[in-house]
């Protein structure tokens, strides 16, 4: 399973994508599994075709995690919360059932996960 | 301090103004942001895992009450109400919003700050010792040199472009507070035989990862000759810097494959080529400098305080405080007071606004204005009478700013690490809080002594790991977080870079290794010997064993 974020340009909030839209919580993100291969690359194309509202739009990996989804990167379990000193700083401040799914999810650290992290030629 | 004339003042309204119309056009769509990423960083500012970070400069360290202030309102107006001091003596804001920063920009131009050559290729801001114009050590006031150095470096048109960044730190101590041997250049103020000014010269030390110390090109520069050789050493950087790898693209990797011997040969050359008259510093132009750091209007008073003396022997607390955090002032009835930003479980160097605002008060009411701030990522009050240290300890204590640990093992230094930074592999901030838990016993921490713990989150070292007693480097170990330690670097006076001590360890290992080492290194150490004296002394084997075998 993927989804697909990218930081906010005028604020530089972590944004999800969700059916052509940009969200703040990644429990609202799309979900593509294998069979949407297609359906991802093209959100990614068109975030990527929209450099006045999000910058750095890249596809994430998913594990499932207590019964929902969570990055599998470690960096992007961060990001997706926000910084483990500050428990009550970023996304994790409002709590639920997807932030402890992420907290407890365990996985790889940022060289897996953010799909295109290393460019192929 | 220096204070801005109206031509600075006037720079400052421009360029934030400039930095305005940039961010209005980027939003515009009429930048791309390969084209307006350059133009951010050279106004410091970063976008990170969750937001934009704005690092903002302090120059050489020094700030005074109305520019604390300032900060902590940017900390409450547009932050989360702290900022992040750094180890390079600036200020970083972690949730700054890119629609708000050109406004941040003029409320910091208000009161002559700025966060230009924060970031870039260019020569970023000044080290200098945070005891400046307070200690009895040194032999002139760095503060001088390092505001010339500032205003002949700041958007200098040859050294905006270089092949990489370029950091300079100038110390006029004996004992570094600046970790001069590991930066670009080294300036250590010495006094000749015949009592005329001078520096030696280090060129080429570093950290990240390719760490050296620096070694010394010129053993005695005359002060008034600064500024054309700094031009000198910069432009055979700049000629002969490798422009084709960012990872040798430092000016440590030149001298290094040249040699120092070489490079200096060079420098030689290409000095003697310089026109004096129109490099150095004029003479007038000096003077106006030196003015602006005219000696503080200290009171003549006793070398004993009584309300101090008393103080210390009704209050333990403060005289544990009195013990770790207070220094001696070359001015009788004066002391240097270290505010340690490392209490349990805060985030080493992280100030709320609110603590912001009380040292800003102190400062001004008790302390002439003048706070510094070191690379170790606390802060001084450089100049406050023996007779109100009971009353400034008591304000201190009440904002949580008197944690008696300076030096001592608490007193980490951790770079923001992967809960802030886009770069890191791994958090450095929890590993810290862990080992401070591991050793919350002040007296315990007193009997060890003086041990820098120092924790990066990557290779790129902000946090300085390769300079640390006991350094901690954050790696990713097959998608896991892991962590390398190092044994015996120093980046003072007596620098040396550490050695790895074995394998990395897992997150949960790491307090628990500290813990072994301190074990190991408090069977052995010898009477007064330091942590890094016993290693020193004793080599690796002891502690690799105390943490390894236990391991198995």
């Amino acid at each position: 399973m993927k989804a697909i974020t990218a930081n906010r340009l005028l604020d530089g909030d972590v944004v999800f994508w969700k059916a052509g839209q940009w969200v703040e919580r990644f429990g609202d993100a799309q979900l593509f599994d294998e069979t949407a291969e297609a359906d991802l690359e093209a959100a990614v194309a068109t975030g990527k075709g929209q450099p006045t509202v999000v910058v750095d739009v890249y596809p994430i990996d998913l594990t499932p995690s207590e019964g929902h989804w969570a990055p599998v990167s470690y960096r992007e379990r961060i990001r997706a919360l926000g910084p483990t000193n500050e428990p009550t700083h970023g996304k994790q401040a409002e709590g639920g059932d997807v932030v402890e799914a992420l907290r407890h999810a365990s996985g790889a650290a940022r060289s897996t996960g953010r799909v295109d992290l290393i460019r192929r030629k | 301090m220096y204070q801005y004339d109206l031509i600075d003042k006037e720079f400052l309204a421009d360029r934030s103004a400039e930095f305005r119309g940039q961010v209005a056009r980027r939003l515009a769509g009429e930048l791309t942001e390969d084209q307006f990423k350059p133009l951010r960083l050279m106004n410091g500012l970063y976008l990170q895992l969750h937001a934009y970070m704005l690092r903002v400069a302090i120059p050489y360290g020094s700030l005074n009450a109305a520019q604390a202030r300032r900060l902590a309102e940017i900390a409450r107006d547009y932050d989360k109400g702290y900022g992040h001091f750094t180890t390079r003596q600036n200020i970083q804001f972690n949730w700054i919003k890119l629609k708000d920063a050109p406004e941040i920009l003029d409320k910091l131009a208000e009161v002559d700050l700025h966060a230009i050559q924060t970031s870039g290729n260019c020569i970023r801001n000044t080290t200098s010792d945070p005891y400046a114009g307070a200690t009895a050590e040194e032999v002139d006031d760095p503060r001088v040199w390092a505001e010339v150095i500032r205003q002949w470096s700041t958007l200098h048109p040859e050294f905006s472009y270089l092949p990489r960044k370029f950091k300079i730190a100038i110390t006029a101590s004996a004992k570094d507070r600046t970790a001069a041997k590991v930066h670009d250049i080294g300036l250590l103020m010495r006094q000749g035989r015949d009592g005329q000014l001078g520096f030696e010269v280090i060129v080429g030390g570093g950290q990240g990862r390719t760490p050296y110390v620096g070694p010394t090109i010129k053993q005695f520069l005359p002060t008034d000759r600064l500024l054309s050789y700094l031009e000198a050493v910069l432009r055979v950087y700049n000629r002969h810097g490798r422009r084709d790898n960012i990872y040798k693209a430092r000016i440590k990797i030149l001298v290094a494959a040249l040699g120092a011997e070489e490079f200096g040969r060079q420098v030689e050359q290409e000095w003697a080529k310089i026109d004096a008259a129109r490099a150095d510093l004029p003479a007038a132009e000096y003077a106006r400098i030196r003015a602006a750091f005219a000696a503080t209007p200290f009171e003549t008073l006793p070398a004993r305080s009584e309300a101090f003396e008393l103080a210390k022997t009704k209050d333990s607390a403060f005289a544990r405080f009195v013990r770790n955090n207070v220094k001696a002032h070359k001015q009788p009835g004066y002391a240097i007071v270290e505010v340690s930003l490392k209490a349990a479980d805060q985030t080493p160097g992280d100030a709320s606004a609110h603590q912001l605002e009380v040292v800003a008060d102190l400062a001004e009411r008790y302390g002439f204005n003048d706070l510094r701030v070191t690379h170790v990522q606390n802060l001084v009050l450089p100049h406050i009478k023996l007779d109100d240290l009971p009353t400034v300890f008591a304000t201190l204590q009440a904002a949580g700013l008197a944690t008696a640990n300076i030096d001592l093992i608490s007193d980490i230094i951790a770079c923001p690490g992967l809960d802030y930074c886009a770069l890191a592999n791994a958090r450095a901030i929890p590993i810290a809080q862990d080992i401070a838990r591991q050793f919350a016993d002040p007296d315990r921490a007193e009997t060890i002594g003086e041990l820098k713990i120092k924790i990066s989150g990557c290779i790129n070292a902000c946090g300085h790991h390769h300079v640390a007693h006991i350094g901690i480097l954050g790696v990713d170990k097959k998608g896991e977080e892991f962590y390398q330690l190092s044994l015996g670097g120093s980046g003072a006076e007596d620098a040396a870079i550490g050695k790895i001590l074995g394998p990395a360890l897992p997150a949960d290992r790491v307090a628990t290794a500290v813990d072994q080492l301190v074990g190991a290194y408090l069977n052995v150490r010898a009477d007064g010997e330091r942590f890094l004296d016993t290693y020193r002394r004793v080599g690796l084997e002891p502690f690799k064993e105390a943490v390894y075998a236990q391991a198995d």
